[in-house]
């Protein structure tokens, strides 16, 4: 280490020797000093070029002395989406040679979708991020340089201090992809005493989430599709919303003669598979109402479910008396009789039937209604805890409450962190607050749209920092322009990403993690019918030495931030084998197997022999009844019954602009993955044949796509397969970040083009904007 | 010979090694080396020379040498993509069989990257330093070898890459790799 006056003298030889140079254009000087000393060093003798060099002096060996060719399996898990399924990664000399899937895991097959087959080209891309860095001009302008990591952290600990100091620990918000690094990434949040911490379930399913807990008291409700026979979704797209276990269950009842119905402005992969309804846009909940009208009226509906395990559902029928399928014909554009059809047929193959409560809902601003109408007509028919309907997760604090199943529950073990600061203010968007929609929205997830509003507006307090995790807002979120103006007001801003993405690209300080498989992950609980264990351990060595995983990244930050007691481990397999213990399991057996599920026990539905079962222990609501009506609910938004409300619709030659999943990409995180990119680099816009011809515009044209504030280029598609009303894109194209190379600037961004509406449970809204489209 | 072929070598990988305090520091003593050594040089030198003048201190310049290597190398646009298996293998990603060869060839010569300044080993600058290493060695025949088989293919796709993003400094230096390593070739031919 250099002293302070070696350093001066440093400075000044080096600055003298400058002043020379410059002077006499280098001439008398001995000019080679600075190579000859990096190349021989002191003593004159051939070294490693020390300072900047990368290679060392080692003893010779043969050049291919460890290229075997052998191949060997490591079983881990897939997270090029966040369902992550488990894998077998197969490895060759030291490389990733293919993953498939986990034939230890009969859930999943063994199988995997694109996208996990495309795990190798993320892991050896050129394009991913390899060091820190810190950005050196304006946000935006790409200008950064590369920093130690002892560097990074201490720029982001001192300028926390400073916001802190200046403004209290809440004005620094947290926001991430909901997953394993949550535990890491969220003590440094909490740490410093802030409440502002968040994940992206707002941009998808949350609504879904409040429909569940207001109902049940528990969100962990899953699908039994596979033994379903009679499926109807509400705008989900198995087939190209992959979800590999769901994906396989859907080909499964079909396979089986079960009748697939779904509801959707276009005509996507799945309603391929079975009925395509065309629905009006934003008015799925009258089609639902509709249903339940229809049942009712009919007498069809489940009267001992509803006496046995349900209550308030008298005020349900009062409200959907007069949602008759005549109303819902005029306010969806289905024909009453498809609408009548549809119920009876529900009704016939209930219980085995599943109205489906959906994937990334948040469509308009009540959604949350929507997904309580839809288990509520589920429940009509008391499609519970049976085989081909809906079930609660059974992980092992359930199974613990069933005599007979609680030799199959082993529970993990949590690791133990001191009490964390209580924040002294509440959160931003209100979450946990009764009296207000906020009371209604799950704490662990809260209202992410409401961080650039709080930048934004300094409404109810302002946001001065954000950390963001694997997570890209300017994509992710709805009307990305504001997105963008939000992230430059900040004071600091802190990316974690495998890529330089649309928000790092912001960032003033950029933190690269490695991939998933290189890395160790917190073990996973991924229990559907029966529980079930995943462990993410790492494949091969890093492929780019500096970057880390984040459970060491947070770790590290939090030691430098001093709040280093939250993270009492010293390394992944340490937690994980604590995590493992009190469940009678060991790190080595999960390498072995990468899934653990208990041997021998079959999918427990409690009321597949016993219809009159108790449901109380799964149940947690008031005297353990599944609630129609919700006093919650009504307490937080004065809706405890579902209302339909009608929202506008397109006036003539303005369309409703929607969008959805692909099977190859997975929303804002793989437009740049090399195998993906190839597969699908840009998305086009759907427009229906008959109004691009009013356009004059024909496929593969190029298009202005506007919404009156934004506007975006694009190319049209043409197609009879989308409603006249109605345009759509797949989500995750219009990359802004020059860092993505391959995505950069090729399609839509289709959250350019929606306003940030936030809905009545923090939700974004992804339906409700009218675009106009004219040739480019 | 030997000892100017490595520090000539040497020079390179200085340069397109990620921008060190030390080299930036001492980028004029580069500067001086190739214009004594690459007679041919002299054209491009200037704007260097000028660069050197700009940012006379080592962090104002060291800033500058990243707003450049950054996009040109690492992230962004990504101009010229530093590791040859990137160039050499059909799928365009790292770590391929280039790397493993250069690998092994490092190995044979007794190399290993070492632990504190880990870089893949088809990095440019890696392969650039490798050499400086055997010519100070006096390892002609595998300086050759390597020459031949692994650093000029890899050369020949990636300078022009270079000397296109008419970055200041870094797509001079490659325009004076190439005089001195590609061109005095096609001169002999
Ligand atoms: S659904 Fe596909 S991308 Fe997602 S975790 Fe499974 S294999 Fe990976």
């Amino acid at each position: 280490m250099l002293t302070p006056v070696v350093i001066i003298l440093k400075i000044c030889e080096n600055n003298l020797k400058k002043l020379v140079i410059f002077l006499f254009g280098g001439k008398g000087v001995n000019r080679r000093q600075f190579i000859k000393r990096a190349l021989y060093g002191a003593g004159g003798t051939a070294v490693a070029i020390s300072g900047f060099g990368a290679l060392t002096k080692a003893a010779p060996k043969p050049a291919l002395a460890t290229a075997t060719n052998e191949e060997t399996t490591v079983f881990s898990s897939c997270e090029m989406c966040r369902n992550q399924c488990p894998v077998a990664v197969k490895v060759v000399d030291g490389k990733v040679s293919k993953i498939e899937g986990n034939p230890n895991d009969s859930g999943f097959g063994g199988v995997i979708c694109a996208r996990g087959n495309s795990g190798p080209s993320m892991l050896y891309d050129p394009q991913r991020l390899k060091k820190p860095m810190i950005r050196t001009g304006e946000r935006g302008s790409g200008k950064y340089k590369e920093v130690s990591w002892d560097e990074a952290y201490t720029y982001i600990a001192e300028k926390v201090k400073e916001l802190q100091q200046k403004y209290g620990g809440e004005s620094v918000a947290f926001a991430s992809r909901k997953g394993p690094h949550d535990w890491f990434f969220r003590a440094i949040g909490k740490g410093i005493g802030s409440p502002n911490i968040f994940s992206h379930e707002a941009t998808c399913p949350m609504t879904r989430s409040v429909a569940l807990h207001s109902m049940f008291g528990s969100e962990a409700i899953a699908a039994d599709y596979g033994n379903a026979k009679y499926i109807v979704s509400v705008g989900r797209n198995w087939l190209e919303g992959i979800h590999v276990a769901q994906t396989r269950s859907i080909m499964k009842a079909i396979d089986n003669g079960a009748k697939i119905v779904v509801l959707d402005p276009r005509f996507s992969v799945t309603a391929s598979k079975g009925e395509w309804i065309p629905i009006k846009g934003a008015t799925d909940l009258a089609f639902v109402m509709a249903m339940a009208n229809v049942i009712i009226a009919d007498g069809t509906y489940d009267k001992d479910f509803i006496e046995r395990y349900t209550s308030g559902f008298d005020k349900w029928q009062v409200e959907v008396k007069d949602k008759t399928p005549e109303w819902a014909e005029k306010e969806t554009g289905i024909p009453k009789d498809t609408i009548i059809r549809i119920a009876r047929e529900f009704v016939k193959h209930s219980p085995k039937a599943i109205l489906d409560f959906g994937w990334r809902t948040g469509i308009t601003p009540n959604d949350y209604q929507l997904r309580r109408a839809i288990m509520f007509v589920n429940m009509m028919m008391g499609n519970f805890e049976v085989p081909g309907g809906y079930y609660h997760k059974k992980y092992a604090a359930v199974l613990k409450k069933f005599p007979e199943m609680s030799s199959y529950a082993k529970t993990l073990g949590d690791i133990y962190q001191p009490a964390f600061p209580k924040p002294s203010t509440y959160r931003i968007d209100g979450t946990g607050i009764k009296g207000i929609p906020g009371q209604l929205i799950p704490e662990g997830d809260g209202a992410v749209s409401q961080i650039p509003e709080s930048i934004l507006t300094g409404q109810p307090y302002p946001i001065k920092g954000w950390f963001v995790h694997r997570f890209n807002p300017v994509i992710s979120v709805t009307e990305s322009d504001r997105i963008i103006e939000a992230l430059k007001k900040l004071d600091l801003l802190v990316v974690c990403d495998i890529y330089m993405t649309d928000t790092a690209m912001f960032a003033d300080v950029i933190l690269p993690e490695c991939s998933y498989l290189e890395r160790y992950d917190k073990v996973f609980d991924m229990s559907g019918k029966t529980p079930k264990y995943v462990l993410r351990q790492p494949a091969v060595e890093l492929v780019y030495p500096d970057t880390k995983p984040s459970w060491q990244i947070y770790k590290e930050l939090a030691v430098k931030m001093g709040l280093g007691h939250y993270f009492p481990y010293e390394d992944m397999e340490e937690f994980i084998s604590r995590q493992l213990a009190p469940a009678g399991l060991t790190l080595d057996y999960m390498k072995q197997k990468g899934v653990w599920t208990p041997e021998g026990m079959k999918p427990f539905y409690i009321r597949a022999n016993d219809h009159t079962a108790s449901l109380d222990d799964i149940v947690h609501r008031t005297d353990s009844k599944i609630e129609f009506y919700s006093e919650e609910v009504e307490e937080a938004t004065k809706q405890g019954i579902p209302k339909y409300e009608q929202y506008p619709q397109p006036q003539e030659g303005e369309f409703r602009f929607v969008q959805g999943k692909v099977a190859v990409h997975t929303n804002a995180g793989t437009a740049n993955v090399p195998v993906l990119n190839e597969l699908m680099p840009e998305n086009s816009l759907w427009i229906n044949q008959e109004s691009a011809n009013k356009l004059g515009i024909r496929e593969g044209e190029d298009i202005i796509i506007s919404n009156g504030k934004y506007e975006h280029k694009g190319k049209a598609k043409v197609t009879q397969g989308i409603r006249p009303d109605t345009v759509f894109c797949y989500h995750g194209f219009g990359r802004i970040s020059p860092g993505l190379k391959r995505a950069y600037g090729k399609g839509i961004n289709g959250n350019k083009l929606i306003n940030n509406v936030i809905g009545e449970v923090g939700n974004v809204c992804t339906s409700m904007s009218f675009v106009t489209v004219k040739k480019a | 010979m030997n000892e100017k072929t490595a520090e000539l070598y040497l020079s390179f990988a200085g340069i397109f090694h990620r921008p060190h305090p030390e080299v930036a520091d001492n980028l004029e003593e580069l500067i001086e080396l190739w214009q004594e050594e690459i007679p041919e040089s002299k054209v491009y030198i200037k704007e260097m020379e000028d660069y050197c003048q700009e940012y006379p201190l080592v962090d104002n310049r060291l800033n500058a040498l990243w707003e450049h290597y950054i996009p040109l190398f690492e992230v962004g646009d990504i101009e010229a993509v530093p590791y040859a298996s990137v160039y050499f293998d059909d799928n365009g990603l790292v770590l391929g069989r280039e790397a493993e060869e250069v690998r092994g060839f490092y190995r044979s010569c007794g190399y290993e990257i070492g632990n504190e300044r880990q870089e893949l080993p088809d990095h440019l600058a890696v392969e650039l330093e490798f050499l400086a290493l055997l010519a100070s060695e006096g390892k002609i025949q595998q300086l050759l070898e390597f020459e031949e088989n692994h650093l000029k293919p890899f050369l020949r796709l990636v300078l022009p890459l270079i000397i296109k993003s008419k970055r200041p400094v870094y797509s001079n230096a490659a325009k004076i790799l190439e005089i001195w390593k590609l061109n005095s070739d096609r001169k002999g031919d």
